[in-house]
């Protein structure tokens, strides 16, 4: 049985993704690089991935997030950046993780303008209640067509 | 601080907004970086080793299928930490480390049984539910210890 | 050499541990595991239009790339389909596609269902026969024999050898496997002999079975190839069906195959047994304990009715058990050897029989066909007529000197 000796032993990398109609991945790159110190940073389809020590990354995503706080998301990554063993070139495909980013990216802008709309609401103490449970009121008609124009084009 | 299970185990969004409001989202990239950093048996990709779907065995029966015991030895130890939990419901085609809904099933009845706080919500399907989602997941993580702001 | 690509369709195997012995066994045969790529949307459009509507997201992604192979999207050589095993939804998922993908594409297909204990050495022939049904379709369309050449099928229980000259089988040698190489030897004079001949007018050689690796390493033959293929293409050949849809059960020493042919080449096939229960070591068992000679098994079967014996275990020891019982109780030896023979026919028949398409001819192969008692049982199963080729216990041996003269220069 081979031996298994890790790389990137004691770090973190985590993904960020950026939905934004003002800053692309090359420009969010740009600036990342410019505040990295020392955090590895890797420029991707839909955003960066950054490793490094757990303190230096946190400081760094702080950074980062403040670019566009609304537009900007952030997620654990279980592998270090361009790992052969997820890498699409290897697998001859996607591997199942990216699919499932690919289903929350298409609902990023409802979080977004919900990131917005609270802040716009600072202190405002009436929130609305999450959406109970199997209580999901029958889609409208007239929504259901825009929601197909929308996907269409 | 609180450590906040999230479901999906593979959510950005959850993960984002959990960590965004100051608290540590416990997701499946933290079993799996684990597995990642470890020394031992090679066993590519994921570093799970046939011994994973034992060790799962704390969490599910002999004749559950090895694939179930498996993720259980990844999500069992999380739940276990967890302080509280965010749940998505509905939460269809999350692949690979939730790809499994025999697992997902059992995921969500041990957080239930576990007696720690749940908030359990949809994703939203347009702008108006993604304020009542953000709003909801907010006001939930606030009411935890340590809550906050970030 | 090229890689031969297979294309794998899985759930849970990198969660039950074993992802990575689906990648050695692969290596191990020169081929290479790849994963389609599809994009999400070929996910909820694949789900729609196949129709099984499944929960797991997994099992939505083996559906999606599944039909992104059958529709051309994706090139393979082969493909790999694997599930946990004990999961309903899995299995209904694996089935399906099992059926579909050779259905509706020249693609071949092998299908597992794995659990945390298992190995590459388990899935080895398996992906053989994938690679070689890729890397020798054209071999595997050989009809005919031609020239001198011998085959030797290395079997765990017996090793089988044949002579054959311009498409006739002129030479046979039969020996229980003792140590490998000697009883091929053994087979190998004894074949020689029978056909007149010497090593040296021999043109062409080729091997199968478990010990198919030092058999033709030792003998130095031109053709080493896995059961599965070879039964194939022996089976079709002996029975003088070679075009069109088969069914070939061989239920062996040590494990069965059943294999879905077409044209001579498998489409799909599936290879195991849980235990000795259902195989050929459970009717040598047999024939022992009723102290008759494994020939007269057969024959005594079919006075017998063996619904009058309960038996029905996939563990030898447990059906040796049952038989033992039974002949205490006063049972007479030709309904227990009708029992025994319905035993493992049944075994066969609900373990292995449900993952292949039977299509008729269904033809019996290897030296269990010779117990005609075991043949009847499975005939009554199946409700079908099963053909039992002449020379059917030589079907390794003769599917090895068919393909090997391929291999003789100046072919």
């Amino acid at each position: 049985m081979a031996e298994y000796t890790p790389d990137y032993v004691g770090t973190v990398t985590k993904y960020v993704f950026v939905e934004s109609p003002s800053m692309t991945p090359g420009e969010l790159a740009l600036r990342a690089y410019e505040a990295s110190e020392g955090v590895l940073i890797k420029e991707t389809c839909f955003g960066l991935q950054v490793t490094g020590e757990p303190e230096s990354v946190d400081r760094l995503l702080e950074e980062i997030r403040s670019f566009d706080p609304t537009h900007i998301f952030v997620k654990d990554r279980g592998f270090p950046p361009g790992d052969p063993r997820r890498c699409r070139a290897n697998l001859g495909g996607a591997r199942p993780g990216y699919l499932g980013h690919e289903r929350e990216f298409r609902i990023l802008r409802y979080i977004t303008r919900g990131l917005e709309e609270l802040d716009r609401r600072e202190g405002d103490e009436a929130e609305p209640a999450p959406p109970a449970r199997g209580k999901r009121p029958l889609l409208d008609i007239k929504r259901l067509q825009e929601l197909i124009d929308t996907e269409e084009s | 601080m609180a450590k906040v299970f999230i479901y999906p185990a593979t959510s950005l969004i959850l993960s984002d907004l959990v960590a965004r409001f100051g608290h540590k989202p416990l997701g499946a990239a933290l079993g799996i970086r684990e597995r990642i950093q470890t020394a031992g048996v090679d066993s590519p990709p994921l570093q799970i080793t046939p011994e994973e779907p034992k060790r799962g065995l704390k969490y599910a029966a002999v004749e559950v299928p090895s694939g179930v015991r498996g993720r259980m030895a990844i999500y069992g130890p999380l739940i276990e930490e967890a302080e509280a939990a965010i749940i998505v419901t509905e939460a269809d085609l999350a692949f690979g480390c939730m790809g499994c809904a025999r697992t997902d099933e059992l995921i969500l009845f041990s957080l239930r049984q576990s007696g720690i706080p749940i908030l359990e919500l949809e994703y939203p399907t347009n702008e108006e539910e993604g304020i009542r989602f953000v709003a909801a997941v907010k006001k939930f993580l606030a009411g935890l210890p340590d809550g906050g702001e970030a | 050499m090229k890689k031969v690509r297979i294309a794998q369709l899985s759930c849970g195997a990198e969660y039950s541990g074993v992802q990575k012995e689906i990648y050695e066994a692969a290596e191990s045969v020169g081929a290479e595991v790849f994963f389609p790529d599809i994009a999400l949307a070929d996910v909820e459009r694949a789900v729609k239009k196949f129709g099984l509507d499944v929960k797991s997201a997994d099992l939505k992604l083996m559906i999606a790339r599944a039909l992104a192979l059958v529709e051309g999207k994706v090139e393979a050589d082969g493909v790999f389909i694997g599930t946990c095993f004990r999961c309903a939804e899995a299995a209904i998922v694996r089935n399906e596609l099992r059926r579909y993908i050779p259905e509706n594409s020249k693609l071949s297909v092998v299908s597992y269902s794995f659990t945390e204990r298992t190995t590459a050495g388990t899935l080895l022939t398996r992906m053989e026969a994938l690679t070689t049904i890729a890397r020798r379709r054209a071999l595997l369309a050989r009809e005919e024999q031609t020239g001198i050449t011998m085959g030797v099928d290395s079997g765990s229980s017996t090793t089988k050898a044949v002579v054959m000259k311009d498409n006739e089988i002129v030479g046979t040698g039969w020996h229980p496997t003792t140590e490998v190489i000697k009883s091929a030897e053994s087979a190998v004079s004894d074949a020689l002999e029978m056909a007149g001949l010497a090593r040296e007018d021999i043109q062409a050689i080729g091997t199968t079975g478990y010990g198919r690796f030092l058999i033709g390493k030792h003998l130095g033959a031109e053709l080493i190839q896995e059961e599965l293929t070879v039964n194939s293409k022996g089976a079709v050949y002996l029975a003088g069906h070679q075009r069109g849809a088969a069914t070939v059960i061989d239920i062996g020493g040590m494990d069965n195959k059943a294999i879905s042919v077409i044209d001579g080449i498998p489409g799909t096939f599936t290879m195991g047994g849980i235990c000795a229960g259902a195989s050929g070591r459970f009717l040598e068992m047999t024939a022992k304990r009723l102290g008759v000679d494994i020939t007269e098994l057969g024959p005594l079967a079919m006075k017998g009715m063996g619904k009058n014996v309960p038996m029905n275990s996939y563990c030898i020891v447990f059906g040796t058990q049952s038989l033992v019982n039974a002949l205490a109780a006063g049972s007479s030896p030709a309904d227990v050897a009708a029992a025994a023979c319905h035993s493992v026919a049944e075994q066969v028949f609900e373990q292995q029989l449900q993952e292949v398409d039977i299509k008729e001819p269904v033809i019996m192969v290897g030296g269990t066909s010779l117990i005609e008692g075991l043949v009847y049982a499975m005939g009554q199963l199946l409700q079908t007529e099963v053909v039992v080729p002449p020379n059917s216990q030589y079907i390794g041996a003769v599917g090895s000197a068919l393909l090997a003269s391929g291999f003789i220069k100046g072919e």
